[in-house]
């Protein structure tokens, strides 16, 4: 009847597929590794694993200084950058990431700063502990970023999306307890990647049954498909190796090393399945008309 | 200057009068001194414009049908709950004294976070300024009591510049009035309703078939609905987190 066979107007896309950089996915991978590694680093504490928390108090800020610097660089005008200070705006889930990240970010870069030069002891502990505590939260925010958008991709899993988030962040903080821990001394590290391990594909596969099937195709389309399939593979090997690292410190290097690309390349699969939803009408269309029965046809 | 307690102001556009002229795209340019797109040929009809982007406020929709052809005027909805003012983590986007819905171009610092909130696709990047860009309603031509430069330049009057309550009142009657004849069986309001998941536009729409033919999106709905329940699952998800790392302790060094 268009003049054309394409859903929508001549198939041209209905929403904006988003400006993002790939910036934004390593901004989301390292702000999450970051997040569990300033808990891990506060636990370690607590414990009396020094080395390993050593390991995590600089794994933490090393994660918040990538992920800052692909934030503030994926701006399209950086050099404004603290026009996000300017507003305290509950209903964006940015701006409230820029609290959250202000925050963890000052508290892991004071706490290695305190541990590198070896001074201020009493407050490297208190950043320690607060970087502990908001860490959790700074591994999932950007799930609820991504989710408050009209991507169908990420609003139809809006609900499942934090957990996918939660266990990427374990798996990649595990993955750099294995990777640059201690190797006599990370056995809690080598659990962590087991438990985050394990939670990816149960996660993963909960994101995709809350968008259901036809909004799935935009997570197996394109870049995303081999993407997740990468992901999935490195991820698998990755726990299969930490979970013989106990016998070989070598697998638990590897595990590590695989454990931190796949956590990666699954947030670049979420991204590009956003990208497929919003550059296809079709997806909109159906998010919006299934459950609607409607004597347009459409 | 009028008051901070002027009323809310919109556009009711009547595609039913539309002959697809564009004198409201040229007009929006010149006001509002927006870039040239370029000059490519799309095949999409008449249409060389294809979208409303961060410097092309009004896009004049062509469908071709077998036995007519369907015209429409785009533009931002200024929506009653608008996404992209919602996420907005600078304050760029504002809501005016006239309800309207303005993006400070100097204040954006090009987060890009609007542009996936919003459900039209109506806010993009600007490849001159760097920052977001949309359409302003004129808000400097109404702060001196001027209508909106695209309804000013409309021939036929199919934008129609107005109170919004009057407006939708007039939408009712048009579609009703329209409805009586034969040819105009799908004809319908598109965004008139303050009970929709964007809880109205300040934009709303006489169209004559489903939405989607017209490239808008059939039943939109603002993510920030559903901000609680997603915050929820969030710290739900962070609560989890730390119960694993905790868990993780258990066990040898």
């Amino acid at each position: 009847m268009n003049g054309s066979t394409k859903p929508g107007y001549y198939g041209h896309p209905m929403i904006k597929p988003p400006e993002w950089t790939d910036l934004i996915p390593v901004y989301f991978w390292a702000g999450g590794m970051s997040g569990a590694s300033a808990t891990m680093a506060l636990m370690q504490r607590l414990r009396g694993n020094e080395p390993l928390a050593t390991t995590y108090v600089y794994a933490a800020a090393v994660g918040t200084a990538l992920s800052g610097f692909c934030l503030i660089a994926d701006l399209k005008r950086p050099d404004r950058f603290m026009n996000m200070l300017r507003v305290f705006k509950p209903t964006s889930p940015m701006s409230m990431g820029v609290y959250i990240f202000s925050v963890f970010g000052g508290a892991t870069m004071t706490a290695a700063l305190c541990s590198l030069f070896g001074v201020a002891k009493p407050l490297g502990r208190i950043a320690e502990v607060v970087a502990g505590f908001v860490g959790p939260l700074m591994s999932v925010y950007t799930a609820v970023l991504i989710s408050d958008t009209v991507v169908p991709a990420w609003y139809g899993a809006r609900l499942a999306m934090p957990a996918l988030f939660a266990a990427t962040s374990a798996s990649t903080a595990g993955g750099v307890g294995l990777l640059f821990g201690p190797a006599d001394a990370n056995s809690s590290a080598r659990r962590l990647a087991l438990m985050g391990g394990a939670a990816v594909p149960v996660t993963l596969q909960n994101v995709h049954r809350a968008v259901g099937p036809f909004q799935d195709r935009a997570y197996k389309d394109g870049q995303a498909g081999p993407l997740a399939h990468a992901a999935r593979a490195m991820n698998i090997a990755g726990t299969v190796c930490a979970l013989f690292a106990g016998r070989a410190p070598v697998l638990g290097r590897v595990a590590g090393a695989l454990l931190l690309a796949g956590g990666l390349a699954e947030r670049f699969a979420v991204l590009r399945a956003g990208c497929n939803s919003a550059s296809d009408p079709a997806y909109t269309i159906h998010a919006q008309r299934s459950g609607v029965s409607s004597a347009d046809g459409s | 200057m009028m008051d901070e307690t002027a009323e809310r102001m919109g556009f009711f556009t009547d595609t039913t009068l539309c002959i697809g002229c564009k004198a409201c795209e040229v007009a929006c340019k010149e006001w509002n001194e927006l870039p040239s797109d370029g000059y490519e040929f799309t095949g999409m009809s008449y249409d060389n414009t294809k979208e409303l982007s961060g410097t092309t406020w009004r896009h004049v929709a062509f469908v071709e049908q077998d036995q007519r052809w369907l015209m429409e005027s785009d533009v931002c909805k200024h929506c009653t709950h608008a996404g992209c003012l919602d996420v907005c983590p600078t304050g760029a986007l504002m809501r005016t004294e006239f309800g309207t819905v303005v993006l400070q171009e100097d204040i954006c610092n090009g987060c890009g976070y609007c542009v996936v909130a919003c459900p039209f696709g109506v806010v993009a990047q600007r490849q001159d300024t760097k920052t977001m860009g949309k359409c302003t309603l004129c808000y400097d031509r109404l702060k001196v009591g001027e209508e909106p430069a695209c309804a000013k330049a409309c021939p036929t009057e199919s934008i129609q510049f107005g109170v919004v309550t009057e407006l939708r009142a007039r939408a009712a009657e048009r579609v009703e009035k329209v409805l009586e004849q034969p040819r105009y069986e799908g004809a319908r309001l598109y965004l008139e309703d303050p009970g929709d998941g964007i809880g109205g536009g300040g934009s709303m729409f006489l169209l004559l078939d489903a939405p989607e033919k017209y490239g808008l999106p059939p039943a939109p709905v603002v993510a920030t609905r559903e901000l609680p329940a997603m915050w929820t699952a969030a710290f739900v998800a962070a609560g989890v987190l730390f119960g694993g790392i905790v868990l993780a302790m258990v066990g040898r060094k």
